[in-house]
């Protein structure tokens, strides 16, 4: 006989998050980047792998095995039989094919019937700075299917815009493409880095109840000379976390959460830097298990300004 | 250019794990067990997952996938090709089958060949309470070609007899196994787990000299009337990580691995009893992020009595 899911029976701040995302053996991207930080949270984290590659897909090469449709949902059989399918929160990032993204679907919709009221923290990856990095076909299927059954969205700019039609130029703009993707769907949206007049902005958007005007603030992002790979897939982990704790402060969710991962970015810079490399050479991996301390307890640096 | 490998640049009490070990979706097994407690110690770990499981092989039904050799193999060739294959620690643990079994023996002659001084640690897992429940070939291939690569290894009682062909009866008798396992290759050797008179005791050794004797330790663990999942597995990332802190001081690392353990087993009994569930009606899934605390700084309630 199964012991019963203790997360469930033990009521806490936290809850059981089911994450589907990649895995690389080495550095912090999708679940290695997403998984520690909820952890650290005190989530209990069942992550699937949709793949399992040697390193990101931004070396020079990488090898590796790719999980299909069918696989995933071997998994979820698998878990449904031992009656292990109750989840508080559902977590996506990076997909990489229609088929995939179908199959997800399929999740979402199985993991509600379980838990109704089940949290899906959606990050809509499809590219970034103009530059679509998946196949163009999942942009319809994110507008159309997806994005309806999200709770929580977290798009970048670029997404947003693709998302709703939208040119994003203003934060007025921003703003907009919020309340589109509301009515489509998710009632707390964040749209994760926005470039206005050359200032980097986080803005945040939390629909309270329907058809009401919803709660909408922005945090000024500091930009910082070097990129990173995973700080995205690190973002929405923590906004997740983050929400959960205070599921009626999105903007004080997003604060801890800025704070958290530009500390970590903060590190990761200075630590190659010590190390006698300079930062703007290549993409760095993040200093993630040196920064866990920033995770557990990070100090509100970035502050939200409400509009 | 792929950037420098910092947690080797920039110097630490912590290292590079490469863990090869089994990850269930659900559940705290392999390196689902392994992973997190070592990060919460400060280790980079780079996890091959050998399969993809649902859940642990002892509930009812469990679905998934598998690696096989070749595709540990690509793992491997891909990380060399970024010159990604300098690790300071090689950890493995359940390994299903021979020809698995021998990739992980190619995988750490490749890794030694790149950083001489790796630390293979390895759980040697065939059974317990003397049934097998690996594939009777894996033995010979553990005790003549694994034990002789390994830097720590830590068996249980069945798996030390196993490897040893010697009945372990005495504390004595674990100290002998011990000392043929150094003669065979590990300078360090915890047994884990040992059934004497009716107490349960750890037995560790550390060969500091080959050819010396060692220094030898016992450490009574309190007997919890439960089954657990995983334990073994963290027990043993446990070692890795309070060794790697405490290099000459086997003692001290076992005293703090097993009281990080223990800590987490009465977490573990306690919550299931508070959720109303009587914690002899199955065996367990550790309670691993309630308890992160006590891996982080745990508080040394097991001491170690060196043996003269």
């Amino acid at each position: 006989m199964a012991p019963p899911i203790l997360s469930l029976v033990l009521p806490s701040e936290t809850g059981r998050v089911l994450s589907i995302q990649s895995h690389t053996v080495h550095g912090y991207v999708g679940n290695k980047s997403a998984v520690f930080p909820l952890e650290i949270l005190g989530f209990d984290v069942d992550p699937i792998h949709s793949v399992q590659f040697s390193n990101h897909t931004g070396y020079p090469s990488f090898k590796g095995q790719v999980l299909n449709g069918q696989q995933l949902w071997d998994l979820i059989e698998g878990l449904e039989t031992n009656d292990l399918l109750y989840y508080t929160h559902l977590l996506t990032g990076y997909i990489g094919s229609v088929s995939f993204l179908d199959t997800v679907l399929e999740v979402v919709n199985k993991l509600r019937f379980i838990n109704p009221k089940l949290t899906y923290v959606c990050d809509p990856v499809m590219g970034d700075e103009g530059k679509l990095y998946v196949p163009p076909e999942l942009v319809a299927v994110y507008r159309e299917k997806v994005v309806p059954v999200a709770s929580m969205l977290t798009p970048n700019q670029f997404e947003a815009e693709n998302l709703t039609g939208l040119r994003i130029v203003t934060e007025k703009d921003g703003l907009e493409a919020c309340n589109i993707l509301h009515a489509a769907g998710p009632s707390k949206v964040v749209i994760t880095s926005i470039n206005i007049d050359d200032n980097l902005l986080l803005i945040g958007s939390h629909e309270k109840e329907k058809g009401q005007d919803p709660e909408r603030f922005k945090i000024v992002i500091p930009k910082i000379p070097a990129y990173f790979t995973g700080t995205g897939d690190l973002m929405t982990a923590l906004l997740l976390g983050w929400s959960n704790k205070y599921p009626d402060n999105l903007d004080r969710a997003a604060e801890l959460a800025v704070s958290s991962l530009q500390a970590v970015l903060q590190r990761t810079v200075n630590d190659y830097k010590r190390s006698g490399y300079d930062p703007q050479t290549s993409s760095l991996e993040i200093r993630l298990i040196q920064s866990q301390d920033d995770i557990r307890n990070p100090e509100v640096i970035y502050k939200a300004e409400k509009y």
